[in-house]
């Protein structure tokens, strides 16, 4: 096929983002060609910004703009919870909610020995470093709900009990707003077992 | 639910095949190699969209030709037509529901129920016990989605965890021993729920197997399925147990990098009357076991579901004596619709097709009806 290699580049690199086929790249590509220069501009400028003026909290792991990032380091913000994710994304689902004003850390994955992630290339030994000292009296364990989200809970659960704090994990269940009808089996399954009393 | 109406194009040796079926029992009758299993082929992909027996698409395609097509009208509350059609050039089938195309074969698979009796089924009694844990699981999972939830759940654990293992064989660090801890724990958490639902499943499903077994032989021999499972009967002694057994393993696991323990090697004994059938069964002690089976799991679909399975019988009366093969085919007038191939069918004059049967006659590719 004879593409026109900038463009057969440009395609090439926007398919390697997570959920861009083949053929989004292509109609992104296309759109950029055709768009205004100061459109292509501006873009490129926002992406450079990602890289160059971002890294990640040396507290808590998510990414901010400074070394610290805004939750550590508001005041209002309540210092004895941590709450443990898997990655930043996590937080941001976390915060939208307005129900939580705690703390967070970002393990960066879960364990994985098919992937190769064990317990060391996670931030585990920092969360532990967070723990010195008697702030923080609680931690929510809020992994993904899947076998490796809960193998990595019950470490990190077994790795904490000495340490004499709260430690729970997030409830599962049922999501608000949708029909008893319409979940499926495993999910009603779990949220009558975790049923809770009135 | 049952088939109303087949239609084959290019499908194996039916150039062009168009079959109305009766809603009770459809005697399929030829030699061999002319194209009676080719229908039950037919009839399985469009309930499933799977092939029956292991083989390529690209092989049921007529020779001579590159594609090859099945319509089915299947009818229940409504009539569903389901069609598939595969395209040999590029390699690709296309199935569609009403018309529409499914993208999703989950989306079909448990809308039309299907029971099946093949040959390679022998191997559920005189195979490995994998072959039974198969049958077991594939039986529960048909009838609920939370234990094939858990199942493939399971799986992946049993890999996540055999990978660490062998990490810790490797490396010999045995800082890793406590990332295995949590991986049991998850293990014997999904484990025991699988146990569970088995030993639920078993004892319930002993009941249809028995009576499915005094249908076909009136003599006074009892079939029982065993499961051995970790011991206990609450589902705490449960988790308990299978925790200790993992934990005496634990040496051996580390040495052998593999997960020794867990429902996933449970064994499942199958018994005539207390003895194993496996060691002191004869040839038509199994056949007439596999046959029990077959009949126990449609009638346990049929009521899990409150739907009425397809049943499809390849051959099953080559090894049977007439006595069995005649109690056979009056128990399948208790079942609804089913698809019987035969070689045969003077040899078996007692089966004789009663009315709202039918009969059909297979010779290289080309129906009639007898």
């Amino acid at each position: 096929m004879l593409i026109a290699e900038p463009l057969q580049t440009a395609i090439e690199e926007l398919g390697k983002l997570p959920s861009i086929g083949r053929k989004t790249a292509q109609r992104l590509a296309l759109h950029l060609v055709k768009s205004n220069p100061e459109v292509v501009e501006n873009l490129v400028a926002a992406l450079t910004a990602l890289k160059e003026n971002l890294k990640l909290c040396s507290v808590c792991y998510n990414i901010s703009v400074e070394d610290t990032c805004d939750i550590c380091k508001s005041v209002k913000r309540d210092r004895a919870i941590i709450c443990v994710v898997e990655e930043a994304s996590d937080i941001i689902a976390i915060e939208k909610t307005n129900e939580y004003n705690g703390l967070y850390h970002v393990l960066g994955g879960v364990l994985s020995p098919l992937s190769g992630t064990d317990a060391d290339s996670l931030k585990i030994k920092e969360l532990l470093q967070r723990l010195q000292g008697d702030t923080v009296k609680e931690i929510i364990l809020a992994l993904n709900p899947d076998t490796e989200g809960e193998a990595t809970s019950l470490y990190l659960a077994k790795l904490l009990k000495p340490l004499s704090l709260k430690i729970t994990r997030i409830a599962r269940g049922l999501p608000i707003g949708g029909d008893l009808e319409f979940a499926d089996e495993a999910t009603i399954g779990r949220a009558v077992i975790g049923r809770i009393t009135l | 639910m049952y088939l109303k109406e087949l239609e084959l194009i290019n499908f194996r040796l039916h150039k062009s095949s168009k079959i109305n079926f009766s809603d009770k029992l459809n005697y399929i009758v030829g030699g061999n190699g002319q194209g009676k299993t080719t229908i039950l082929e037919a009839v399985y992909f469009l309930c499933t969209t799977k092939n029956l027996l292991s083989s390529s698409e690209s092989e049921i395609v007529n020779f001579n030709e590159n594609f090859f097509e099945a319509k089915g009208k299947f009818k229940e509350l409504t009539e569903d037509l389901s069609r598939v059609l595969y395209q040999k050039d590029i390699n690709k089938k296309f199935f569609y529901l009403n018309e529409k195309q499914i993208f999703r074969s989950s989306s079909v698979i448990g809308k039309f129920p299907i029971v099946t009796l093949t040959q390679p089924d022998h191997s559920i009694t005189q195979g490995a016990p994998a072959d039974r844990r198969k049958f077991v699981d594939m039986v529960i999972s048909q009838t609920s989605e939370t234990y094939l939830k858990i199942l493939i759940d399971y799986n992946k654990i049993l890999k996540q965890r055999a990978r660490l293992l062998i990490q810790i064989f490797e490396t010999k660090n045995y800082s890793l021993l406590q990332q295995l801890d949590s991986w049991t724990e998850t293990l014997v958490e999904a484990g025991s729920e699988l146990i569970s639902h088995r030993i639920a499943f078993i004892s319930d499903f002993n009941d249809y197997l028995k009576n499915a077994y005094s249908k076909i032989l009136e003599n006074a021999e009892t079939p029982y399925i065993e499961y051995h499972h970790p011991e206990g009967t609450t589902a705490e002694e449960i988790k308990k147990d299978f925790y200790l057994k993992l934990e005496e393993l634990k040496g051996e696991e580390l040495r052998r990098c593999s997960n020794l323990a867990g429902p996933h090697r449970d064994e499942f004994t199958f018994r005539i009357n207390g003895l194993e059938l496996k060691k002191y069964g004869s040839q038509g002690q199994h056949k007439t076991f596999q046959i029990a089976l077959k009949f126990a799991q449609f009638f346990y679909m049929k009521e899990k579901l409150s739907r009425t399975p397809v049943f499809l019988l390849d051959d099953v009366f080559g090894e049977l004596d007439s006595y069995r093969a005649e109690k056979i085919s009056w128990f399948l007038r208790e079942v609804g619709q089913a698809f019987i191939t035969l070689t045969d069918f003077t040899r078996f004059e007692k089966l004789n097709v009663g009315s709202g049967n039918s009969l059909f006659t297979v010779k290289n590719g080309c129906v009639e009806y007898a």
